[in-house]
């Protein structure tokens, strides 16, 4: 071996301690990087392939009255469209135990073809007997039941039938079951006729030949126009992205989540840069002679680099196994999360390829200026005894340093922190990088919670309850109010409706066809109401003088395009559109897009004085009470169409999100891990650095308490100094954060909440790391002889 | 082989321009042993600086080894420094984690002078010429001072420069050990070397053929050795 590569390898391996920390710091990063790699190809790639392998709709349009054979045979021949079905979908209850769920019917009759968006059989055949369904195979938990059981589907007086689960499918373009608390069923006409229901196809599901949302969008316009041409009705046409429903979130959030891993990266870097600038600071002179008998400043810069690729190329391959263990563990959590089936589990070519680049190439870049500098050093300076000593007393700080006089402890101490002002400030910037990311991390859990608490505290009913039909206000209320455990009833309509364009013509969509992702609805609360409080973002809650005024919540605000308060806003219900003014816009947690606006301006929807749902609060069980109150209005000749509990809610918006959470608060914990290496590492280097000094001080007395305790109190000043850095960074981070999970999962983004968990944990994690490293730094300093420290090199 | 002309450095100090030299002529010849001597602070080092290209002058030439050392850009002097110029500090400057062998083998390797394969018994050739052949594979602090020193010069013959310059070479070694040490350089000179050697030792004559004596940055002296 060469004598300098030999040189390099003795250097290392004698700070083996330091060579360790490097290592560990850029193992722990790169395990992040590649664990985020891995989930975010795998997820993205296969989401789509199970996505694209159902044959998804291009476009979907409500028809009134359904379609038949006739007619869609007809629209198979109409130009651009390539294939067309007609479904139909159904929200109806089922009986678990002694509760209510809800339950989506997907309805296809037996001799669809099965050409579009596809189902794929895991258990039983298509199609089911009249008394059967097939359950999607991620609907079990909520449904509590198993193939061969027999649900009970209520119908449409409430009353229920027994539906036997006859088998199982995987529905590649729905969420989770569990997530959205909805059981998904497939059947026949005939079996939902069953049920009581009107079979009627009235979803026409389109295929084009070209994707893209341009030509799709006018072939289905034009489908439509000539649908009306026949004298049909056509109310809603969807137009959803050819992706994954939740294509744009993975991706987005996946992304964020590896920037996070490649700043802990970078920050890995620095502590590599730094360590090793400090090592070869202390070879100044070394680098000088080598420069003498002959060594160019490209030679050593090789040399250099070559110790700090072998060691990212160590920490890299360690990183493999648990990148590979953890990237795998992620993908199956949210391959589940989006009830997506890997079935390729492989990663694209480039990614190990991107990996070992990265982690090789990163601490490299960041190591190239300490490295250039170090060995761009003139002979001259290298080896110089004049003048290339610090000047003391040209800063301010210096002057106000030598003020710090006296022979007490913590002066002393305060004055060497402030004397390596570089080193200082890298310390603290690693400190401070890795606990802005920590605390960050922390808020935004923190954000994300108390904006849900906020959210639940703002609905003030416990529960809510959907009639069949509308009824009398007066009927519902007092039928109500007189179970016990009823707090509080208000009746209010709801009603689905569809963005409308000025002229009144049905806007195409950008929306899903399944009824959780894209529902609006049109609500009408009295005016004042007692159940919601919902915080306003924009103008202001409805006035009973309101009579067309509207207030949205921030997702219909995005649906209808963004209006402003003061705009006209345009809604179609069933097909007759309506104007509204809107007078304000409000935050709301959970729930669809939601236009609310006074009973007096639905009258030509349903009869003054009516309603078809009720917010109530209650006392005690919640469950129980509500039973109650279905009863009760069942007693008066209503019929229940759905209930909900406020809770179930919580739970839903709480599946959606957990996952996305805990990998925040998993990396949260790798950039303190590396922060907390970064200062160790360079707790250590100033100490050895020192080690002369503390010789000399002990030569002229000191014990080596007084030494050990000075260093502990220097670094505990560095530990403290670094986390109210760290705390004040993490939070504009926070915001940044709170911003993009909070839009990606609400529309609006999260507070800016302070998790005092995450600011006291990591003020005192880092103290008592400081504390820890210099302790053990100072231990070997003070075990020196006063002989070994003033020969030490 | 060396040639110095009108030679001046002057150091920039907070009270205005320090002139280290001034005007300093100096010729050495191949084969030549020159030695340097001079007070504390006369800028003995300062022009053995100028003469290994480690430092810039203010004003006049330098030739060392065919170059003129006051035209050529700082970047290519470490190369020309590693062939042309060996260099003997008063302490050793030996890398401390590589074997003296090895030591002894850097500048080979930095240089490209000697291919891999013949780098070791090169060494060896050349410590067993200083006398410490023996001590080959051991670490510097192994070593005695003398021992030390030698290996140093075995250092600086590594790449078989024309010119040797040494700072006080003897200065931290004991008189017998200093007097073989002299001997050395005296040997290399014989050799066709020119040496050029900065020293604070007061009988130099059966070693040095010249004597420049150096007062306050000027020559004030350059006179033959009496044998
Ligand atoms: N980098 C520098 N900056 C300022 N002055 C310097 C510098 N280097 C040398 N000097 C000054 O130049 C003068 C000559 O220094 P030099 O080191 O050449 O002396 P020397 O003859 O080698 O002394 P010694 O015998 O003590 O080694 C001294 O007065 C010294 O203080
Ligand atoms: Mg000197």
């Amino acid at each position: 071996m060469r004598p300098r590569t030999v040189k390099m390898w003795r250097d290392l391996s004698a700070a083996r301690g330091r060579v360790a920390v490097m290592i560990l710091a850029i193992t722990v990063a790169m395990s992040g990087v590649g664990a985020l790699l891995i989930a975010r190809t795998v997820i993205v790639r296969e989401a789509e392939a199970v996505y694209a392998g159902t044959n998804p709709a291009s476009a979907t349009l409500e028809v009134e009255g359904g379609v038949d054979a006739a007619l869609l045979a007809q629209v198979r021949a109409r130009p651009g469209v390539t294939d067309a079905v007609a479904r139909q979908t159904v929200l109806t209850r089922v009986r678990v135990g002694d509760q209510w769920r809800r339950m989506l019917l997907f309805v296809i009759a037996p001799d669809d073809p099965m050409r579009v968006a596809k189902l794929r059989m895991e258990s039983g055949a298509w199609p089911p007997a009249d008394g059967e369904l097939l359950m999607e195979r991620t609907a079990g938990p909520v449904l509590d039941a198993a193939v061969g059981d027999r649900l009970a589907v209520a119908g449409p007086s409430g009353a229920t039938t027994e539906v036997r689960i006859a088998g199982t499918v995987y529905d590649a373009a729905l969420a989770p079951a569990g997530q959205e608390s909805v059981g998904y069923g497939y059947l026949t006409p005939a079996g939902l006729a069953r049920l009581g229901f009107t079979a009627s196809a009235d979803e026409l599901r389109i295929v084009t030949a070209e994707r893209d949302e341009a030509t799709v969008a006018a072939t289905a316009t034009g489908v439509a126009a000539w649908l009306t041409n026949q004298g049909r009705e056509v109310h809603l046409i969807q137009v959803p992205p050819y992706q994954h429903p939740h294509h744009s979130q993975s991706e987005t959030i996946t992304g964020m989540f590896l920037a996070f891993a490649i700043a802990a990266l970078v920050l890995a870097g620095v502590l590599v840069a730094a360590t090793l600038g400090a090592m070869l600071a202390a070879q100044t002179r070394q680098i000088g002679i080598m420069k003498t008998v002959g060594a160019t400043t490209g030679q050593l810069l090789r040399v250099y680099l070559g110790a700090v690729a072998a060691i990212a190329a160590t920490a890299t391959v360690l990183a493999v196994v648990p990148a590979l263990l953890a990237g795998y563990g992620l993908t199956g959590l949210v391959a589940e999360m989006l009830n997506v089936e890997i079935t390729n589990r492989a990663t694209p070519w480039w990614a190990p390829a991107a990996f070992f680049a990265v982690g090789l190439v990163v601490p490299l870049a960041v190591a190239l200026v300490p490295l250039v500098r170090a060995a761009r050093i003139t002979v001259r300076s290298a080896l110089d005894e004049h003048g290339a000593g610090t000047r003391v007393g040209t800063r301010r700080g210096d002057r106000w340093l030598t003020r710090l006089r006296g022979g007490r402890l913590s002066a002393l101490a305060l004055r060497n922190l402030l004397r390596r002002r570089g080193r200082l400030a890298l310390t603290l910037a690693l400190l401070a990088a890795g606990g802005a990311m920590f605390t960050s991390g922390l808020n935004s859990s923190a954000a994300w919670r108390s904006w849900v608490d906020d959210g639940m505290a703002r609905r003030a009913y416990d529960a809510q309850l959907r009639l069949a039909a509308p009824a009398s206000v007066d009927t519902i209320t007092r039928a109500a109010s007189v179970v016990d455990g009823v707090i509080a009833v208000e009746p209010f309509v709801s009603l689905p409706a569809t963005p409308a364009s000025a002229d009144g013509q049905i806007e195409v969509e950008r929306t899903y066809p399944d009824d959780g992702h894209g529902r609006f609805l049109l609500a009408a609360l009295p005016v004042p109401t007692r159940m919601v409080d919902f915080e306003v973002t924009a103008g202001r809650w409805l006035q009973a003088a309101d009579t067309d005024g509207v207030v949205l919540n921030q997702s219909a605000v995005s649906r209808l395009g963004d209006p402003r308060v003061g705009d006209e806003v345009h809604l179609a219900v069933d097909g007759v559109v309506g104007r509204w003014r809107l007078v304000g816009t409000v935050a709301e947690a959970g729930g669809p897009a939601t236009a609310y606006t006074s009973p007096q301006s639905v009258t030509r929807f349903v009869d003054p004085g009516t309603a078809n749902m009720l917010h109530i609060v209650t006392a005690g069980d919640t469950a129980a009470v509500t039973g109650a109150v279905e009863g009760a209005l069942t007693s008066a000749g209503l019929t229940v169409g759905e209930s909900m509990l406020t809770e179930d809610l919580r739970t839903a918006i709480d599946e959606h999100v957990a996952i996305f959470i805990g990998t925040l608060l998993a990396l949260a914990a790798l950039m303190a891990a590396v922060g907390i290496l970064g200062l160790a590492a360079t707790m250590s280097i100033t100490v050895t650095q020192r080690t002369r000094e503390y010789g000399i001080m002990q030569a002229i007395g000191a014990r080596p308490t007084v030494i050990r305790r000075m260093v502990v109190l220097e670094g505990t000043v560095t530990g403290l100094l670094g986390s109210l850095v760290a705390i004040s960074l993490g939070v504009p981070l926070s915001i940044l954060v709170g911003e993009l999970l909070g839009r990606i999962s609400f529309g609006l983004p999260l507070p800016l909440r302070l998790s005092p968990g995450g600011l006291v944990g990591w003020l005192l994690l880092s103290i008592v790391a400081a504390a820890a490293a210099s302790l053990v730094a100072a231990h070997r300093a003070a075990r020196l002889t006063v002989r070994e420290t003033l020969t030490y090199q | 082989m060396i040639r110095v002309h009108d030679l001046a450095k002057t150091y920039p100090m907070p009270g205005g321009e320090f002139p280290a030299l001034t005007g300093v002529d100096i010729s050495v010849e191949a084969g030549e042993f020159v030695a340097v001597v001079g007070r504390s602070g006369s800028g003995k080092t300062t022009l053995l600086n100028l003469l290994a290209g480690i430092d810039r002058p203010t004003a006049g030439q330098i030739r060392v080894a065919g170059i003129a050392l006051h035209e050529v850009p700082e970047a290519r002097l470490a190369a020309w420094r590693g062939r042309a110029v060996g260099l003997v500090f008063q302490f050793f400057q030996l890398l401390p984690t590589l074997t003296v062998a090895e030591n002894v083998m850097l500048p080979m390797d930095f240089c490209g002078t000697v291919p891999a394969r013949r780098r070791r018994p090169l060494a060896l050739e050349l410590l067993s010429r200083v006398g410490i052949a023996d001590h080959a594979d051991k670490v510097p602090a192994g070593l005695s001072g003398g021992q030390q020193q030698r290996a140093a010069i075995a250092r600086a013959l590594a790449n078989d420069p024309p010119v040797i310059l040494a700072d006080e070479p003897t200065g931290n070694l004991d008189s017998s050990t200093a007097e073989a040490v002299l001997g050395l350089f005296r040997d290399l000179a014989r050799a066709g070397k020119a040496v050029v050697m900065v020293t604070h030792e007061r009988d130099l004559s059966g070693y040095a053929d010249r004597l420049v004596t150096l007062v306050d940055g000027r020559v004030a002296e350059d006179v033959a050795v009496s044998a």
